[in-house]
């Protein structure tokens, strides 16, 4: 793919306006506050942007148009089974204790409801995971624009490094969340052309179904077995394994979506914000999915359009987007599609930096090495801990570089550790008797419960390094839905066993933090888009009718 | 900056008439698969989006 002088202006004008904006920011943010949780000052419609855009990263616009081509609509199930319940449920039920707490961070309201020891070992876990995860979207962002391109991996890394490192340091989380959404709209913008040249060109909806199995075309019908579709899941593993824990395990408790929740400017607004993000939630699939899968459909028609082949031989799916793209959009076009990609990767960067910043800051630093600094320094603090992020992240993208397994070994660390940590959070907001200490066993149990499940079973060749191979799975999807609910169930068991067996918190410390001593506030004479229940409502009969339409 | 619909007006109104100046400046201008002018039409509507949003912010001004 060669590069028209017009798509490298268009780029340039993006990098331009993201620096710009940081740069306009910049003089909002005088505490360490403003510049690590924007203060609760951020209008609810930027919120709700921000909250999809800064888990839109590149993997995943690459991602689930990869896996368009290889599953078909049953990919839509990671939005409209797994996402948007959990956007529901994290904006009616958890977000009053999240923003009724007061915390400034998730491990911040671990340490309110519980003790210093599980937030400590949250803070830990979350500062290195999301540090990874930035430095594998340096690594990706690097690879692909090598491979299609032709610039330089080390070129790429270091000037998408730059402009975050730039812009989140001079504006923090405000500008992180501002070009969040400028993000947003560029990625709808810039690919939503593409699915829909892609499906007419295929003959629409009806054409793709025409020529696709019906397997790939329908999301629930060919989910009874295992053996009827080619993700190779079951009903109970997809709608408990990804409908519930791991999509409200993440959803729910990481702080790199829930960051931006908690800086919205009122409690209605931090409670709406994962609804109204769930409308455009529920229309990615048409964006992200659907070129996927049409362009499945036209590399069986004559139009000279096929998947790219690996050197393995089977197809790459992952350059799906890519060639699909060198299909349709001409120069100009071109430009708004690359940069759009460029736009993924840094939104998701710049949200695990911002989210990486303040965990650091707030709960490591603040919490265990020095505790009463006046102010200033801890936004000191927040800007060295930015560009210590940023460095750190180009390191692990490097690191990925030479042990290309890292991509999957972070999956299934999320898995380990997300799974278990959902069922700490719904015993801690709901259940008053909840400890720390049973909060502690159980997150450590519920991921040596994943970490056992994963040895102790195959698939794909992966896992069952423990020596003994109790199951196979016929997918790794499988093996990782049935590893969350596993981590899941332990977690919530030795948690709710070991709270019996030891002290709880006073009510009187537990204010704001757990169901029952929360005060949830009513607002009368609000009309009701503006209220978080029929909100949800509203949003959860369109996600129905998504579902049955597409079943 | 209070209005965040200031600048992402600017950018896609920008952005907009580069792409409608590109398809006035390659009318032929066409990718292996398309058969229309693409940078008109989406150019078109991404100026479109760009125009609102500005308008949208027109009482910061």
């Amino acid at each position: 793919m060669t590069l028209a002088p017009v798509d490298y202006l268009i780029l340039a004008l993006y990098f331009a306006f993201v620096l710009g904006i940081g740069w306009l920011v910049k003089r909002k943010v005088n505490t360490s506050a403003d510049f690590l949780t924007s203060s609760r000052s951020v209008p609810v419609w930027i919120t709700s942007l921000a909250f999809i855009a800064a888990n839109l990263g590149a993997q995943e616009v690459i991602g689930m148009c990869a896996s368009g081509a290889k599953y078909g609509i049953m990919t839509a199930h990671f939005y409209w089974l797994g996402a948007v319940p959990a956007m529901l449920f994290v904006g009616v039920f958890m977000m009053p204790f999240y923003y009724g707490s007061r915390a400034r961070s998730v491990p911040e309201y671990l340490k309110l409801r519980f003790d210093e020891k599980t937030r400590g070992l949250n803070a830990l876990t979350f500062a290195v995971m999301t540090v990874f995860s930035s430095g594998i979207s340096m690594y990706a962002l690097g690879l692909l624009f090598q491979l299609v391109l032709g610039w330089s991996f080390t070129q790429s890394v270091l000037l998408s490094a730059a402009i975050v490192l730039i812009y989140t340091f001079l504006g923090g989380l405000t500008s992180a969340i501002y070009n969040e959404v400028l993000q947003f709209f560029l990625i709808v913008l810039g690919f939503a052309p593409l699915a829909i040249l892609a499906t007419a060109k295929a003959g629409g909806w009806s054409g793709i179904m025409s020529r696709l199995q019906p397997v790939m075309t329908h999301s629930w019908r060919y989910v009874g077995s295992s053996s009827s579709n080619p993700m190779g899941v079951e009903v109970f593993g997809l709608v408990a394994g990804l409908g519930f824990v791991l999509s409200f395990g993440y959803w729910c408790t990481d702080f790199l979506v829930v960051q931006r929740a908690m800086a919205a400017d009122s409690m209605s607004a931090a409670r709406r914000t994962p609804l109204i993000a769930a409308f455009p939630k529920m229309v990615m699939p048409f964006i992200v999915i659907l070129p996927g899968i049409a362009a499945l459909a036209l590399s069986q028609m004559s139009v000279g359009y096929a998947l790219p082949l690996k050197d393995t031989g089977g197809p790459d799916y992952d350059q799906a987007l890519t060639t699909l793209m060198a299909q349709f959009y001409p120069s100009g076009l071109l430009g708004v599609g690359l940069t759009a990609l460029m736009a993924s990767f840094m939104s998701g960067m710049a949200g695990n930096v911002t989210a990486f910043n303040t965990v650091f800051t707030f709960d490591i630093y603040q919490g265990y090495i020095r505790k009463d600094a006046p102010d200033k320094h801890y936004l000191w603090v927040g800007r060295m801990t930015t560009i210590a992020g940023v460095v750190l992240s180009i390191g692990t993208a490097y690191l990925a570089r030479h042990f290309n397994n890292i991509m999957d070994f972070l999956q299934l660390v999320f898995g380990f550790v997300n799974a278990p940590l959902f069922a700490t959070f719904l015993l801690g907001m709901f259940w008053k008797r909840a400890t720390g200490h049973g909060a502690f066993t159980g997150l450590l149990s519920g991921t040596a419960a994943a970490a056992a499940t994963h040895g102790l079973t195959v698939a794909e060749g992966k896992g069952g390094w423990l020596g003994a191979t109790l199951h196979h799975f016929p997918s790794t999807m499988a093996q990782n839905f049935w590893i969350a609910i596993f981590a899941w169930t332990t977690c919530l068991v030795v948690t709710t066993a070991v709270s019996l067996a030891t002290k709880a918190k006073a009510e009187s410390e537990l204010h704001n933090l757990v169901y029952g001593i929360t005060e949830i506030p009513h607002e009368p004479g609000v009309p009701w888009y503006k209220r978080p229940g029929p909100l949800a409502v509203t949003v959860a009969i369109v996600l129905i009718a998504l579902n049955l339409i597409f079943w | 900056m209070n209005d965040l619909r200031a600048p992402i007006g600017f950018f896609f109104s920008l952005l907009g008439l580069i792409l409608v100046g590109m398809a006035i400046f390659s009318p032929g201008a066409r990718a292996p698969l398309t058969t229309t002018n693409v940078n008109l039409e989406a150019g078109g509507a991404i100026l479109a989006f760009g125009a609102i949003m500005l308008w949208l912010a027109r009482k910061s001004f």
